[in-house]
């Protein structure tokens, strides 16, 4: 290629990128003055304040903080013996995980959680909903649902980089059972996979806003639903704070990237 | 009795069957090599040793212990991979612990025993390294290191060296040879390499399509090959037709001359067809106090190869490779030079299908 032609690219591709910001940054910035002006007349941080002080906030968003949690722990601790057997011994199916794991971004999360009420209602078989605890753990695996499609992938791909039958085989022939193959040869070589999708799953709880709504939980998506149909200098601050942790999330993640990279796994 | 006894062993894949009745009793401490061709079924058989394939049928028996029922991880077998297969997560004291930590042996036993494996492999500097910080000439010393560590009974290594370069891969085979003297420890090793088994072997079977065509030492594979394709697989052959002239005096006629020869002509009748078979460095170009018998040929191409001069020859039908010593005072032979050959008789080898 010419360097004319890579001159305009060049310039056509940071205008595209100026237009993209721009588009991004201003409402930021736009939500962030206004979430600056509670006070009449001078730029403040009541309404961050307001929020902090709110006992809802705080309740909602530690709700959300432990089930994000505990949808990562029990997430992880399906899918990468799950991803692990396919790879170690059913390879064919391959194609059919990876068609089940996709199928959350397709139905949409409305349609499921009809499917959970209809499943298991207070009346049926399994009442999940009968109680709140019960709920709770129904709520957990929806979360869970919601991110297989990323939490799979990404353990898939970080199991492609090691050579999964080979390293097994060896542990075997030291004597190793299956659970120190999994828990010390398997589990800490898939670590960078585990945790991007850890990060993602953990914004995706965070914002996720039908599930908990419908099946009526106290999590953060609903509460700042309710905020924001109900207050003027609040919602703009929650908006903010949202975006902070969902960016940390990615922040992280590309620095434990980094940090993968340094430390390549090689065979 | 012997230590590692592999009987009747069978192995299929669905309909194919890559293993054919194996039989092999391998002594306590010996060094065993498996070589064939790629595809021969070398691998499967040290895969069922180690309990990684069961066997269709067969049994295989450790010290007096039938193995066969048993799982991966109840064997006690160290195993080394071609690609090292290290825990990449695991610093190399790590790796070598990890059988010794599996075995719920104490602490101090764990850290002496790794230094003492580190030691037998000269690495104990690189004790805190990771595997991909590493050659892979030092990766493959470590995964020997891990295998060895928590005393197995049987050692299989399956292509150890084939992904190393080749300086390397002589010095770490002689590095193997040593420890597994050193120890003791019955081995079996995988090659596809004629030299590398040649070398540092006590017995060698030589396989083909899944069926042990020959066992033994070194010198009895390369001197007295039992087939056609031990004889064509291991070194050079170079096929010369001759006639059977009197079986029971063991004399042969090539030509114009006729030869006496030490290999038995049992079963063959006089008049028949017969290929003998003669090594590259068993003939010379001019007559020795060994050589009985010459055949002229006419030069093909001459190959300088470092120490040896390797010359084709046209000899009747055939081609007749042969080596001579590099020589600096003479220039080699020239293609279409006519030269004669001279061998002895005694080292034809009569080569059956
Ligand atoms: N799991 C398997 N399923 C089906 N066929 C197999 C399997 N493993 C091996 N085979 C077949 O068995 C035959 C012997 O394979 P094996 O790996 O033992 O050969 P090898 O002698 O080790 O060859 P190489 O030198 O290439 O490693 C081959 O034809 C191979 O295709
Ligand atoms: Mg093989």
């Amino acid at each position: 290629m010419s360097t004319h032609t890579s001159g305009w690219q060049k310039a056509g591709a940071w205008a595209a990128i100026l237009f993209g910001a721009t588009y991004f940054i201003l409402p930021l910035v736009a939500t962030f003055e206004f979430s600056l002006r509670m006070r009449r007349g001078e730029y403040s941080f009541d309404a961050y304040r307001s929020v902090f002080t709110d006992a809802q906030f705080q309740e909602s968003f530690s709700y959300s903080i432990l089930m994000a949690v505990l949808t990562i722990v029990i997430g992880m601790l399906l899918i990468v013996p799950t991803a692990y057997w396919v790879r170690l011994r059913l390879p064919q199916f391959r194609p059919v995980m990876e068609f089940v794991t996709l199928l959350p971004l397709v139905i949409p999360a409305i349609v499921i959680v009809f499917g959970y009420l209809r499943l298991y209602n207070s009346s049926s078989l399994i009442p999940f909903t009968g109680s709140a605890r019960g709920t709770d753990i129904l709520l957990m695996f929806s979360f869970m649902t919601l991110s297989l499609p990323y939490m799979y992938r990404s353990v898939d791909t970080a199991m492609r980089t090691i050579d999964v039958a080979t390293l097994t085989e060896a542990a075997q022939s030291l004597g190793a059972p299956w659970r120190t193959i999994l828990f010390r040869c398997i589990f800490p070589n898939v670590m960078s996979g585990v945790l991007s999708g850890a990060f993602i799953t953990f914004a995706i709880v965070i914002g996720e806003f039908t599930m908990p709504s419908l099946l009526n939980r106290p999590a953060f998506g609903p509460y700042l639903q309710l905020i924001g149909a109900n207050r003027a200098y609040e919602p703009p601050a929650l908006a903010i704070i949202a975006f902070a942790i969902t960016w940390l999330s990615v922040g992280l993640l590309q620095l434990l990237s980094r940090f993968n990279k340094a430390r390549p796994p090689k065979p | 009795m012997s230590f590692l006894e592999l009987s009747a062993i069978k192995k299929s894949f669905g309909p194919v069957q890559v293993v054919h009745d194996f039989n092999m009793a391998i002594d306590k401490g010996e060094f065993i090599s498996f070589l064939g061709p790629s595809g021969c079924g070398k691998t499967t058989i040290l895969r069922m040793i180690a309990g990684f394939e069961t066997p269709t049928d067969g049994t295989i028996v450790i010290n007096g212990r039938d193995q066969t029922a048993l799982k991966p991880n109840q064997r006690n077998i160290g195993m080394v991979f071609q690609a090292y297969a290290l825990f990449p997560n695991m610093t190399v004291f790590e790796n070598v612990a990890f059988g010794l930590k599996v075995a719920g042996k104490p602490r101090a036993e764990i850290e002496a025993r790794v230094k003492e494996m580190l030691a037998l492999i000269h690495l104990e500097h690189l004790a805190e390294r990771y595997p991909y910080q590493m050659s892979g000439g030092q990766q493959q010393r470590v995964a020997l290191a891990r295998a060895l560590a928590p005393k197995p009974q049987v050692l299989l290594l399956d292509e150890p060296l084939s992904a190393l370069d080749a300086k390397i891969r002589v010095s770490l085979r002689e590095e193997i040879r040593l420890i597994q003297r050193q120890l003791g420890i019955t081995t079996v090793f995988v090659t596809h390499d004629q030299e590398e088994a040649l070398s540092i072997s006590d017995r060698i079977v030589v396989m083909n399509a899944g069926r042990a065509d020959q066992i033994g030492t070194p010198s009895e594979i390369y001197n007295r090959p039992a087939t056609r394709f031990v004889a064509s697989f291991v070194g050079t052959l170079n096929l010369i037709e001759a006639q059977v002239e009197d079986p029971d005096a063991r004399r042969i006629r090539m030509g114009e001359q006729s030869l006496a020869i030490q290999d038995p002509l049992s079963g063959l009748k006089g008049g028949e067809r017969v290929s003998v078979a003669l090594r590259p460095e068993a003939a010379t170009l001019s007559p020795t106090d060994r050589s009985d018998a010459a055949i002229p040929g006419e030069v093909v191409s001459s190959h300088f190869l470092g120490s040896v001069v390797r010359t084709k020859l046209k000899v009747g039908e055939s081609t007749i490779s042969f080596d001579m010593f590099n020589d600096p005072g003479r220039t080699p032979p020239a293609p279409g030079e006519q030269v004669t050959l001279h061998f002895a008789s005694r080292d034809l080898l009569v080569i059956r299908d």
